[in-house]
């Protein structure tokens, strides 16, 4: 992507760094009107098909709203606050909201350093190597959750799977019809696993396709001022991957937060005596599967707050900092 | 922040909204009690898509013919639904919402009943009944599992009880009879497990609710009782909780290992027996195909599951599936006559030849009894009576929760006591019956 | 060998064994999937198989409509790429190279919808569908069109924000030279910015292919009585029932559904990397 010659008289009057500097390609000062035309079709589309509903939602979440007042004729009532005071007076939300937080945090800090060191190491290796290992995160990246979920637990179900198999076969004979999912944390680290397992492809393609995108120039000069591995990656590297590292952080925050599937399908339904439940299959054991909209509305409602607080946050200390979304 | 006052500006207008209460979240009208009853036409039905469908397809395409033929100009459509709880949900929540998308008669679970009544969407059919001729012959505990404060909105199609699969080889081996009673079950489980290390006393789990009831009501106790209109919680009664031991006690060294019985559910113990790893377990008589598939094939023998009384048989739960009329049915007289025809003793006979599933017209299950002795220790079962879980949309909640696997799972890894667990259980009982 | 070489060749074994290790479940899967039906239950699992047979997938391909349901999920899923694409360009556009009131915000609204679970949306979903279908019977529920116009709005939040680095990476001074030169806004948009973001776009469009192709969520709620619509996801989710524990039949349903997306992404991937690698350079 190189520019053409001509574009010498028309450089733009903001500071070439953009990334770094003051914004994403800065347009000239005083276009102040938003774009209407371009964002049109995103806001036929997206006004009524996600802002409408979740504006419903908040709206269901004041309600007492169940399948009985969706279909059956019995008059909706307001309850205000009713269904948010049950949430928080409930003694499991909390103790389910800390595992969550807990959980989506282990998984983002272990998919990101997965991710990071994977792509390092892509840059370190030859061809054909490269080839293969991202063919592989390829597939484990196409993996839907659903199929991924399902054959991770045969692998470790109790009495089929290879891994207690192979475990025996090797001399640990503790592990004969181990079952994984009985212990809380086996259970939470062999899902957290698949969680990464799926999501790391993600953060290694990107973070490798940016550390290719890095001039070789600068990299050289660096090298030629005698910076070891780590400083070149602390001073230049890693502040060139900031950009593409805050959408990959903010995205895997919300992805891992929100996790279900794996955790409804590995430990079906949420562990032993709830020990793995996260909120997500927590909203629907406790509302959606007793169609009780109002209540799970409410969850909903508590678990975008959750986010959205330190998402707001991050962005403005974003912006303090000069650097603009 | 502007996002705050953003947020602020949509409470105000949701609270004009609420006030005007102009956009309220979409519902559908209730369909009138007297649906639509077009003679001809299309006739939707919605079966249970189950394991070995098959078999049901095969005689229920006959049942098809045979109404076709005897109806003109009626064509009967026959969908197989999903069972998975969630995925069955979403369909007639589905149906439920959109009448447009309802079909005519629908099989469904009888413990669904209540929520799907209270959803509006089920039809009253016991005047149609009434005239049915095979109506005395139903079984009445079984009956009345389709009756809800005296209206009837389902046709009870057929049931499934359970009972206690034993292995003969093992049991003669260690010199004992088919236990007779609690105790001599829980002996079995020591003599059998001493003699072989590897082999699981008895197959249960933390997971399987309908295998753990009986132990309850055995002992006197229950989920929960009516107490004038209400459902009152006695999960956590005296009586209970013997019932909640008994079954608990059963998990750990001789009995079914915590580590792997704590996650079971029915559907897993079935395998447990198949595959020669347990003495016993209390199976529907479904699961026979599927024990005989495997090497205990002709090494097991049935009998009911015993109480704590010697001689006496613990109460099984009467589980199994009704035909009912959709509220918002097009064609309602033609999907009573097919839910009759399909319930009628020739259909529910082929119906156990193909299913396994039991009749629930007393002479049917009769003749179905002397045709195969494999069938007495069920029927003797369903005779000694049946109980059910509380007929109220409580109980659609409830079960959502997990609420009981909850409380035996917290029981038998040690994570509380029968009075802690059952204490808990019955304040979420309270409160599920209390958000109706 | 010198330490470079030894490095290098420590590098080269690790990838390949990190490649083994995360490609193993797909492999066991397929696996799982050809080995006769006892073989799979069987307690002695060997990663191998002498007797590779086609009984789980004739059974998988034995469903009623089969054919039919994996024509409409790639019929869903292409539509929402295509128009997905389409979108999530100019909206990217208008968020990167404007600069306006309320841009932050907007931005911060595609973050939101993005922050609630989709589960709980489906009830008000519903209802719009069911009263749209009154209206405009084409897009009610039970249609194709449903499930596609939901899909695509999913799809954009995620996507617009990707996009934002594409565009932002192409120089301002291409644009402004071909203003110069006399070319019309839409002829700068269609011709010059669209071709120098598409491996961008090949890079979102993986994301909304997958989103589209596993959604069993919507379908399941959306097609109630048009059973020819059902997607296949939810058909073959009768596979899944670990109750039954028939491992074969899982496996092969979960390879055939495994199998488009993968196909999906090796025709993306060469586009994919250097797409991604377009994100990043200034």
């Amino acid at each position: 992507m190189s520019a053409p010659t001509t574009t010498a008289p028309a450089a733009p009057p903001s500071p070439s760094g953009r990334r770094r500097g003051t914004g994403p390609a800065a347009p000239p000062r005083g276009r102040r009107r938003p774009p209407l035309l371009l964002l049109l079709p995103a806001a036929i589309i997206m006004i009524p098909l996600v802002a409408y509903p979740i504006y419903q939602l908040g709206l269901l979440s004041v309600l007492d709203f169940g399948q009985a007042q969706a279909s059956g004729g019995v008059p909706t009532s307001f309850v205000g606050l009713g269904n948010y005071q049950k949430i928080l007076g409930d003694g499991q939300f909390w103790s389910v909201l800390t595992q969550t937080i807990g959980f989506a945090a282990f998984c983002v800090v272990a998919t990101l350093a997965v991710g990071a060191t994977l792509a390092v190491l892509l840059t370190r290796v030859g061809r054909i190597s490269r080839l293969v290992l991202t063919t592989a995160a390829m597939a484990a990246w196409a993996a839907p959750a659903m199929t991924g979920s399902t054959v991770w637990s045969f692998l470790f179900d109790t009495n089929l799977g290879l891994v207690n198999k192979t475990l025996v076969s090797i001399g640990l004979n503790g592990f004969h019809e181990f079952n994984w999912f009985y212990d809380k944390w086996t259970s939470f680290l062999i899902v957290g696993a698949v969680v990464v397992w799926h999501s790391f492809p993600f953060v290694m393609v990107t973070l490798y396709a940016g550390i290719k995108a890095i001039p070789t120039e600068i990299l050289e000069a660096a090298a030629l001022d005698g910076a070891g591995t780590w400083a070149t990656f602390r001073r230049i590297t890693a502040p060139m991957l900031r950009p593409i590292l805050t959408i990959v952080v903010i995205q895997s925050v919300i992805w891992d937060f929100k996790v279900f599937t794996q955790i409804y399908v590995m430990t079906e339904g949420g562990g032993i005596a709830g020990q793995n439940l996260v909120l997500n299959v927590y909203a629907y054991q406790k509302a959606f599967a007793s169609s009780q909209y109002g209540l799970g509305a409410a969850i909903g409602v508590i678990m975008l707050l959750i986010l959205v607080i330190p998402t707001v946050l991050y962005i403005r200390s974003l912006r303090r900092t000069g650097n603009e979304l | 922040m502007r996002i705050v006052r953003r947020a602020a500006a949509a409470t105000v207008l949701a609270a004009t909204c609420l006030a005007a209460a102009a956009c309220s979240p979409g519902t559908a009208l209730p369909a009138g009690d007297k649906a639509a009853d077009d003679k001809t036409g299309t006739l939707q039905v919605w079966l249970y898509n189950e394991a070995g469908n098959a078999a049901k397809e095969a005689v229920v395409s006959k049942a098809v013919a045979e109404f076709q033929a005897s109806h003109q100009g009626v064509t009967v459509s026959v969908s197989y639904i999903d069972t998975d709880a969630s995925a069955r949900a979403a369909k007639m929540k589905g149906a439920f919402n959109d009448p447009n998308s309802a079909p005519d008669l629908v099989e469904f679970g009888n413990t669904d009943l209540p929520g799907y009544v209270a959803a509006g969407g089920l039809a009253e059919i016991g005047a149609d009944l009434d005239k049915w001729k095979d109506k005395g012959d139903l079984d009445p505990a079984i009956a009345k599992t389709a009756v809800l404060d005296g209206k009837t909105y389902g046709l009870p199609w057929w049931v499934a009880v359970r009972a206690l699969y034993f292995r003969t080889d093992l049991f003669t081996e260690a010199g004992l009879a088919a236990p007779t009673s609690y105790a001599e079950l829980v002996a079995a489980t020591q003599k059998i497990h001493a003699a072989h290390p590897d082999t699981f006393g008895i197959a249960v789990g933390g997971k399987y609710t309908f295998g753990a009831l009986p132990f309850v009501w055995d002992a006197g106790g229950d989920i929960a009782a009516k107490e004038g209109t209400t459902y009152k919680p006695t999960i956590n009664s005296s009586a209970s909780q013997a019932g909640i031991k008994r079954y608990t006690d059963l998990f750990g060294e001789s009995g079914c290992p915590v580590q792997q019985c704590a996650d079971l559910t029915g559907g897993k113990t079935v395998d447990l027996f198949a595959a020669g790893k347990s003495a016993m377990a209390i199976l529907p008589n479904s699961s026979r195909s599927k024990v005989d598939a495997g090497p205990v094939n002709g090494k097991y023998g049935v009998v009911p599951l015993p109480g704590e009384k010697p001689g006496s048989i613990a109460p099984a739960f009467a589980g199994g599936n009704n035909l009912g009329v959709m509220k918002a049915a097009k064609h309602r007289t033609l999907a009573v006559e097919f839910a009759e025809l399909l319930a009628s003793p020739a259909y529910q006979e082929q119906m156990y030849d193909a299913m396994g599933n039991l009749p629930t017209l007393k002479p049917v299950n009769a003749k179905v009894a002397a045709k195969d002795a494999f069938l007495k220790p069920f029927t003797d079962t369903i005779a000694a009576g049946t109980k059910f879980v509380p007929l109220d949309q409580g109980w659609a909640q409830i079960d959502a929760q997990a609420v009981i696997p909850t409380m035996l799972q917290q029981i038998v890894t040690g994570k509380a006591d029968v009075a802690k667990a059952s204490g808990d259980a019955a304040t979420q009982i309270t409160s599920a019956f209390a958000a109706r | 060998m010198n330490t470079r070489g030894r490095r290098r060749l420590a590098a080269n074994s690790l990838a390949i064994l990190v490649a083994v290790v995360t490609a193993f479940p797909i492999f066991w899967m397929v696996l799982s999937a050809f080995k006769p039906k006892g073989e799979v239950q069987s307690l002695d699992p060997r990663p191998w198989t002498a007797h590779p047979t086609l009984e789980s997938f004739r059974q998988v391909l034995s469903v009623d409509g089969f054919g039919r349901y994996f024509v409409n999920s790639l019929i869903i899923a292409l539509s929402v790429v295509v128009l997905s694409a389409l979108v999530v360009f100019l909206a990217a556009v208008a968020v990167t190279r404007f600069r306006f009131r309320f841009r932050t915000t907007i931005m911060v609204m595609f973050l939101i919808a993005q922050m609630i679970p989709v589960e709980a949306l489906t009830i008000p979903l519903f209802f719009m569908f069911r009263d749209a279908g009154r209206l405009a019977p084409g897009v009610g529920l039970n249609t194709l069109a449903s499930l596609i116009l939901v899909q695509l709005a999913f799809s954009l939040p995620f996507g617009i924000w990707m996009m934002r680095g594409f565009v932002a990476a192409v120089p301002v001074s291409i644009e402004e030279a071909a203003q110069i030169d006399g070319a019309s806004r839409s002829r700068i948009l269609w011709r010059i910015l669209l071709p120098l973001v598409a491996p961008g776009l090949a890079a979102t469009s993986v994301f909304s292919f997958i989103a589209a192709w596993n959604d069993f969520v919507f379908a399941k709620t959306f097609i109630i009585s048009a059973t020819e619509n059902q997607t296949l996801p939810s058909a073959l989710l009768v596979f899944f029932k670990p109750d039954e524990n028939d491992w074969g039949g899982i496996m092969a349903a979960s390879t055939l559904m495994t199998v488009p997306v993968l196909i999906f992404f090796i025709a993306v991937q060469r586009k994919l990397v250097s797409g991604l690698a377009g994100a990043v350079k200034d």
